[in-house]
């Protein structure tokens, strides 16, 4: 009787849930036969399995990919097939006699390709994409985008400060490279040399960087390159998993906690999910010798995804949120410039402090969050067409080092600058496979922006309205040997700003619009050499606080003022890369020249303005000629299967061509050398290894005259260590590792921070880490028999 | 036979159907967390809001001279930039004139300009003397000044005494240091908030 019962609730259940299994089941005599076939190369997918769960039947296919599913009644039943390395597809199938169906599973990298367009992850390009590795990927784990990036060769970072850092591509930064976080073009307030971009690292699987201006495929200001911030793709197999990381620091006793949940459903395989969640708590850092007042940080973030994805159709939601409070070191703000004067004289900073949690004034409360939503259908067989829409919205808030002296107005505790930023962006792209040797696609692109502020002024409020259309092919040779590929782009962008002047408001319009080419080629010399050469143009627009910003910047105790008629800065970029593997030797090597013509930079003018807080010196934005070349070089050697070494050496010159003087703020030459041990696995421990590495940054002379207070600090080395391994546990694999930086504690001061001139950089920073990655559950109904 | 698999479908169902409610719950769980987190932005504003007094700007420095004695006309030296720092150059910037062999007391009064009405922050610093301290460098002999005020441990220098030892030309320095919690009664610590020189005539 019970059982009874259960079957009829069961039965409603299954009803409700699944109504269209739900026929009357009649004659069951009938079979269901077809082929497996690969949805590319056409060729059977032999051994794959075509089941039904309900009533549970499972056939494999035969070498010819044939198969028959025998005994049906009549009805309807929803039918999976399933290939190693594939998605399993499903179908819908009407019985009502001897039915004939065949399957087109596609393998997951196809998938991917076509379903992450911005990911890149299948394609060659002839533009040097460099991407982090797994052991630098957990070395940097816990560190900020800019730091871990710097592991990269040829990507440094401009830092104000230990806590705010910005990644350098070729010795461009800012405004000038592009960031692409999860597929969408990060709009933050990227202009400022103390505004590092807000994202999680932890949310990134993969971070790799495109060396070299890249207009046609990303749009106006990959003039120095771009950098991918990709999630890890979402779970393909039943079930429910996630990973959990913990890392601690001794400097500034920071504690950094991850961890990621993600499924996918056994009942409908397309359906996926993941959550992620960062939390960030750091104090005061040291430098070898003594604590740097108000250099503590927090951070919370989190992230969640769901996405129905289909082979022939699909679309996926993500939203992300970034929060950070930074506290500002506090003797880097200044009153005027006899106090910098003052401050770079000292010693050691003027204000001393102990280990503290405490955030003070000067501080920065940055919130960044982006929604993103992308469907894709594939058209036909040879193509698939795209749709991505992204909200982004920034707020930064800058708090002074001193509330006001009114009361009341102290008690408000306002910032003294706020900006918000919000962003819209659509895209629609059409790709399509290889065909006659040629694939390529086609898209456009749009963006509606807004920006207000409230607090002193620095940049007016704007409008800001863009649209791009773009085509790229691609064509490979019959041997595979050689690949060319070609692009053009338009884009134009529309600005209106609105802001106060004598006590009206005025909204000046700005257009720019330009055109983007790129001509590249691969070319495959054998298996173990690979040689690219591309030659590109990018371009971007003056950027709003190259136009309109007017004041005092109190970290720099100078006058920047910006012109309204500057005009748009084009760069034609030319690059050679080579990469050679063989058992013991590996070469990668990079080069590159880029021109930028009306290149943008604070030029120093002769007469400092005067105020009330004494005279300060005064910059204004022009345009000059510009001239960047340099070369990226990493060898790698294994003297035996344990052992080996790597050295990296990345070089740039940059030159005012306008004036014939060198650039300012440009990274100085940089060389490392490393050697890792590399341990035998055994049974529990796999992977384990040691290194050592001794980095070095040379003093940078090319300087221009007169652009700075000081000359360049002194060259440095710095000597690292980690290690690092995996251990079994059950059926986990836990991975744990130890970072030593700077482990000497040398008392250094680098050139592209710009506290140099007051405090010494960051002391001994040992690290621990630990991965663990978890299942809290895994179907059994899907894969056995 | 048939029970068992009826039973095993039915496990699995369960199982199933456990996964689907959890997934679901989930799910439901982020929507709430992310729409209910999503941030409202005011961007779609026609024009921008009016800029309030919320930043605090010194725009003007008074010093008013008066003779001692009382025989000698006041006097009065000003600068002035009225938007602040950045952005219009200073309008008013005048040179102190001074008669000989006079002993002058002089105060100082700060103006915010940039609101209407002015707001006089000499009157913020009055409250927080404590924090703040005037010091004043002569460039020449002649001149002589000293802080007449306190803030009940050290001196502030709104209020000031400066005589007049011979007649010639030369700069002064007026400084205001924001100094809290650091108050030694120097002029080296905390950060500046005035440093105007002003050419000093003394006939």
């Amino acid at each position: 009787m019970q059982k009874t019962i259960q079957y009829i609730v069961f039965l409603v259940l299954f009803l409700l849930l699944f109504p269209w299994t739900a026929q009357a089941q009649d004659s069951c005599s009938y079979q269901l036969s077809g082929y497996v076939i690969d949805e590319h190369n056409r060729l059977p997918l032999s051994n794959s399995k075509v089941y039904i769960k309900e009533p549970r039947k499972v056939v494999f296919a035969d070498s010819t990919g044939y198969f028959v599913l025998p005994d049906l009644c009549s009805g309807t039943y929803e039918v999976y097939c399933k290939h190693i390395g594939c998605d399993a597809v499903s179908k819908t199938i009407t019985i009502e006699g001897n039915t004939e169906q065949s399957f087109y599973p596609e393998h997951h990298v196809d998938i991917d390709a076509v379903y992450v367009i911005a990911k890149k992850k299948a394609e060659e390009i002839s533009l040097a994409t460099r991407k982090l590795s797994e052991k630098d990927k957990n070395e940097t784990k816990g560190l900020s985008l800019g730091d871990g990036l710097t592991r990269l060769n040829g990507v440094r970072k401009l830092s104000t400060g230990n806590n705010i850092s910005k990644p350098v591509i070729h010795g461009l930064h800012s405004n000038r490279i592009l960031i692409l976080n999860n597929g969408v073009r990060q709009e933050g307030q990227q202009w400022g040399n103390e505004h590092a971009p807000e994202i999680d690292p932890f949310i990134a699987d993969e971070l790799a960087v495109v060396k070299g201006a890249n207009g046609v495929r990303y749009g106006p200001d990959a003039i120095g390159g771009v950098i991918l911030v990709n999630p890890k793709e979402l779970r393909k197999t039943p079930g429910i998993g996630g990973e959990l990381n913990l890392v601690g620091f001794t400097n500034g006793f920071q504690g950094n906690a991850s961890a990621t949940l993600d499924g996918n459903s056994n009942k409908f395989p397309a359906f996926r999910w993941r959550l992620q969640g960062t939390m960030k708590r750091g104090g005061n850092v040291k430098s070898p010798d003594y604590y740097l007042k108000n250099t503590g940080s927090k951070e919370y973030n989190f992230s969640a995804a769901v996405a129905y994805l289909k082979p022939k159709y699909g679309i996926d939601f993500f939203y992300s949120q970034f929060n950070t409070d930074i506290g500002i070191f506090s003797a880097s703000h200044f009153g005027n410039l006899t106090d910098l004067q003052q401050a770079f004289e000292a010693e050691e900073p003027l204000e001393s402090a102990n280990f503290s949690y405490d955030i003070d004034r000067p501080r920065q409360h940055i919130e960044h969050e982006l929604f993103k939503t992308k469907a894709y259908l594939k058209t036909g067989k040879k193509g698939k067409v795209s749709l991505t829409y992204a909200r982004q919205y920034n707020k930064r808030l800058e708090y002074d080092k001193h509330p006001p002296l009114n009361d009341s107005l102290a008690n408000l505790n306002l910032p003294a600058l706020q900006f918000e930023l919000t962003t819209h962006t659509g895209e629609i792209v059409w790709k399509h496979v290889r065909m006659n040797s040629f694939k390529g696609s086609v898209g456009i692109n749009g963006m509606y922006q807004g920006n207000t502020y409230k607090g002193r002024f620095f940049i007016p409020n704007f409008r800001k309205i863009g649209a791009g259309i773009f085509w790229i092919e691609n064509w490979k040779s019959k041997s595979a040997k050689l690949e060319i590929e070609s692009g053009v782009r338009f884009d134009n962008i529309y600005q209106r700003v609105y802001m106060w002047q004598g006590g009206n408001i005025i909204s000046p319009a700005q257009n720019y619009m330009n055109m983007s080419g790129t001509v590249g080629v691969i070319y495959k010399v054998n298996k173990q050499f690979t040689l690219r050469s591309n030659a590109g143009t990018a371009w971007r627009p003056p950027n709003i606080n190259e136009l309109f910003s007017n004041g005092l910047h109190h970290g720099a105790a100078s006058i920047e003022i910006g012109d309204s008629t500057l005009v748009t800065e084009k760069a034609i970029n030319l690059s050679v890369s080579a990469d050679y593997k063989r058992k013991r030797l590996s070469i990668v090597f990079d080069a590159y020249s880029n021109v930028i013509n009306d290149f943008i930079y604070l030029k120093p003018t002769l007469v400092p303005t005067l105020t009330i807080k004494g005279a300060f010196p005064t910059f204004v934005h022009d345009q000059v000629n510009a001239h960047l070349r340099g070369v990226d070089l990493t060898l790698n050697y294994a003297f035996t299967k344990e052992f080996r070494l790597t050295s990296k050496a990345s070089i740039l010159r940059a030159v005012n061509q306008t004036t014939r003087e060198h650039l300012v703020m440009m990274p100085a030459d940089r060389f490392e050398n490393s050697l890792e041990y590399n341990f035998k696995d055994i049974e529990k421990v796999k992977k384990a290894y040691v290194s050592v590495s001794m980095a070095s940054v040379l003093k940078q002379t090319r300087v221009p005259e007169d652009m700075d207070y000081a000359n360049p600090p002194e060259g440095y080395s710095l000597l690292n260590f980690a290690a690092g391994m995996d251990i079994s546990l059950k059926e986990q694999s836990i991975s744990i590792g130890i970072s030593v930086n700077n482990l000497l504690n040398t008392r250094y001061r680098d050139y592209l921070n710009r506290f140099r001139y007051f405090a010494d950089e960051m002391g001994r920073n040992i690290s621990l880490r630990v991965k663990v990655p978890f299942t809290l559950f895994t179907p059994k109904s899907i894969y056995n028999q | 036979m048939k029970t068992n698999s009826k039973t095993s479908m039915k496990t699995n169902m369960k199982t199933s159907m456990k996964t689907n409610m959890k997934t679901i719950t989930l799910l439901g769980l982020a929507c709430v967390a992310a729409l209910s987190s999503c941030k409202k932005d005011d961007d779609l504003v026609p024009v921008p809001p009016p800029i309030t007094s919320e930043v605090e700007v010194i725009t003007t420095m008074t010093l008013q001279f008066s003779d001692a004695a009382g025989i000698q006309p006041d006097v009065t030296a000003t600068f002035r930039d009225p938007d602040g720092d950045g952005g219009l150059s200073y309008d008013i910037f005048d040179t102190i004139r001074f008669m000989n062999n006079t002993t002058y007391n002089a105060s100082i009064l700060l103006l915010n300009e940039t609101v209407s009405p002015a707001d006089t922050v000499s009157n913020e610093i009055l409250d927080e003397d404590d924090e703040h301290l005037f010091c004043f460098t002569p460039s020449f002999a002649n001149l002589s000044i000293l802080r007449t005020d306190t803030d009940g441990v050290f001196e502030v220098g709104l209020q000031s005494q400066w005589t007049v030892l011979g007649a010639g030309n030369g700069t002064t320095q007026v400084l205001l240091k924001h100094q809290p919690g650091i108050k030694d009664g120097t002029c080296s610590p905390g950060e500046t908030d005035i440093d105007v020189t002003f050419v000093t005539e003394i006939q």
